[in-house]
């Protein structure tokens, strides 16, 4: 029985996901067709659709929400998941591969590195240790935990005050934000109790996911030192554990309140609009179609572009100006707050970039990737003001 | 505006503690503005975190927060958007590009001085189970739970095990549960009222509410002192787990 729990840990929280960000990766740079780009694209597109698909059950169904919120659910991550690994496959035909070359690449890394990614995986060994053996108290456990486990075990959600277990008028004030019914959902198909899904296996899922993602920003931010990018980790996970300087640090929520959805806002969320923005205005060396010249010989700088040297520029940007837009929206599992704080940032990065860019067109697409957070932000202004009431 | 300006203040200097680690993101981020030279970087790490921190101080800034409908106790959440680890971890990298292994364990070091261990929490303890709530919790809940999401019960806990019980069993209602702990939020509970605030419980009074809420079972801590004995007010002592005494009230159905 244990065993067919894991295996449906394994499944959705990274087979699924997994496959579901194979979708992202042809429209991003060949240098972020990684694995692991894939997995942080496949949460993104889960969450994205958690909110799509979710909303929509909460606001509309009184009773058996949670069950139909799975029987809606399940089919968009399958098609999604299926359509990821349809597309790599159609793609591998015609030349396009995942880059696993990083991975497997371990004879050009210096001893030194070796040493400090050995400390990092001790030091990530250390956090996922505790995290499954510390319990750590928090108060407002008794609302989100609680909600999770009565969409599971009472099969409403939103409808229950989880505080005393009385019927209530939907709570318009949380009910977008839906982290704690994924987490239901993930402990219903591995056949899980949600409080210890959200206690005990979350954590082991979150930490390392949010290190993946500082690890793509380490890779885009030492893109050329590839040494430094151990270190860089090591000093990221330690800030993360003494980070702790008060009780409202994004360090502090990461490692004693990894399965809320607030945290998940200030690990996940908001460093992958940084990493997203970083990604975005990398400039990469791409290669002109032209003639190859031959060997040897040379030719002047107005005749290179022809053929076919590499001249720098940027790649992949359609395929995370997309991912951001799903980020926008994929925030709103974790709170409302996430959605304005991440298209904040979306408008500022994009006014900054446009400026130096010398590119009206980036404010553009910018403000189109805030439009899905935008029709969220304006749901949750008509619930909370009873403009909308359901 | 002044004043706005002030509390912002203090809500910047509660989220960082004052520790010295945000000196360090301080160097690190003055570093940067001198040394880096790479556009994109510079507008991520040292353009972008000085504009959050003078929007988060800028008075406006606040009003608008909290006209949008936010919570205003949630202002501080604005400062996750200035990424202090990444500016610190890629100031030190780039600081001691030239002498890594003195640079890891130098940059290590002010990280463990300058900061406070996560663990070293008063809210963290070993865990009791999977489900991280207290075994005595457990143990309550499978006394009395109906064991069928679709039965209620209703029971009234101690202040100090009402955060767990619906953790667990979400099929156990209770009268009051964290509202009535949470000073001001200013609930009031007759139950409640009853049940934790005076030092000797009033029987009476207790049952009273607790027959209009259809509380069947009561929850109480050895030490717990009441008037009369809850038996002879006509409770029924079903158990007792790790000092918890727990009766049964045969007039609710």
């Amino acid at each position: 029985m244990l065993v067919y729990k894991i295996v449906g840990l394994i499944f959705w929280l990274l087979i699924i996901p997994f496959c579901m960000g194979l979708l992202s990766l042809p429209l991003l740079g060949r240098r972020h067709r990684t694995p692991g780009v894939a997995l942080l694209g496949g949460y993104i597109l889960q969450f994205t659709l958690l909110e799509i698909v979710g909303i929509p059950v909460v606001l509309l169904a009184v009773y058996h929400g949670f069950s139909t919120f799975i029987k809606w659910y399940t089919p968009f991550l399958v098609v999604f998941a299926l359509a990821g690994i349809w597309v790599t496959y159609l793609k591998k035909r015609k030349g396009y591969e995942l880059n696993f070359k990083e991975y497997f690449s371990w004879k050009e890394v210096s001893w030194e590195s070796l040493v400090c990614w050995l400390l990092f995986l001790g030091i990530l060994g250390f956090q996922l240790y505790m995290a499954f053996t510390r319990a750590s108290f928090d108060g407002d456990d008794a609302y989100y935990g609680v909600q999770a486990l009565t969409a599971q075990r009472i099969d409403t959600l939103y409808r229950v005050n989880p505080y005393t277990g009385r019927s209530s008028p939907l709570d318009v004030r949380h009910a977008l934000a839906l982290f704690p019914i994924w987490e239901a959902y993930v402990g219903s198909m591995s056949g899980i109790h949600a409080t210890i899904i959200c206690h005990s296996v979350i954590p082991l899922v979150l930490i390392p996911l949010t290190y993946l993602l500082y690890y793509q920003i380490g890779r885009t931010l030492f893109k050329k030192s590839r040494g430094m990018r151990a270190m860089f980790m090591v000093l990221i996970a330690l800030w993360q554990m003494f980070g702790a300087v008060s009780i409202y640090t994004t360090e502090t929520f990461f490692l004693t309140r990894t399965w809320q959805g607030k945290s998940f806002a200030g690990n996940f969320v908001i460093p992958a609009v940084l990493w997203i923005f970083l990604c975005l205005f990398e400039k990469e060396k791409t290669r002109s179609r032209g003639l190859q010249l031959k060997e040897g010989w040379s030719i002047t700088e107005s005749g290179k572009g022809i053929l076919g040297e590499k001249k720098e520029g940027y790649q992949g940007q359609a395929g995370f100006w997309l991912l951001l837009g799903c980020l926008n929206l994929a925030g709103g599992a974790s709170s409302s707050l996430a959605i304005l704080l991440s298209c904040l940032m979306t408008a500022g990065f994009g006014l900054l970039f446009a400026l130096k860019e010398r590119q009206p067109g980036i404010l553009v697409r910018a403000a189109l990737s805030c439009v899905p957070g935008g029709i969220y932000v304006l749901l949750y202004v008509a619930l909370t003001h009873g403009l909308l009431i359901v | 505006m002044y004043g706005i300006f002030m509390e912002s203040l203090v809500i910047f200097k509660l989220y960082t503690g004052l520790k010295p680690l945000l000196l360090l993101t301080l160097l690190m981020w003055l570093f940067l503005l001198v040394m880096e030279k790479n556009k994109t970087v510079r507008i991520v790490l040292v353009y972008a975190p000085f504009l959050v921190a003078a929007l988060f101080l800028f008075p406006v800034s606040r009003k608008a927060f909290v006209a949008a409908g936010l919570d205003g106790e949630t202002y501080y959440r604005v400062l996750w958007t200035i990424p202090m680890g990444v500016i610190y971890c890629y100031g030190a990298c780039r600081l001691f590009v030239g002498h890594r292994r003195i640079g890891l364990v130098a940059a290590c070091v002010l990280v463990i001085v300058c900061g406070s261990f996560v663990y070293q929490s008063q809210y963290i303890s070993r865990a009791e189970n999977l489900y991280h709530i207290p075994d005595t919790v457990v143990k309550i809940c499978d006394r009395i739970g109906s064991g069928d999401p679709q039965v209620r019960v209703s029971a009234v806990m101690p202040t100090e095990l009402i955060h767990f019980v619906r953790q667990y069993d979400p099929s156990i209602n209770m009268p009051y549960g964290r509202e009535m702990l949470v000073e001001r939020w200013e609930y009031y509970n007759a139950v409640y009222e009853a049940m934790e605030k005076p030092e000797v419980v009033n029987m009476e009074e207790l049952l009273s509410a607790t027959r209009q809420e259809h509380c069947k079972y009561l929850v109480m801590g050895q030490e717990k002192q009441t008037d009369t004995d809850p038996e002879e007010s006509g409770l029924l002592l079903i158990d007792e787990i790790d000092g918890y005494r727990i009766y049964e009230d045969p007039e609710v159905e």
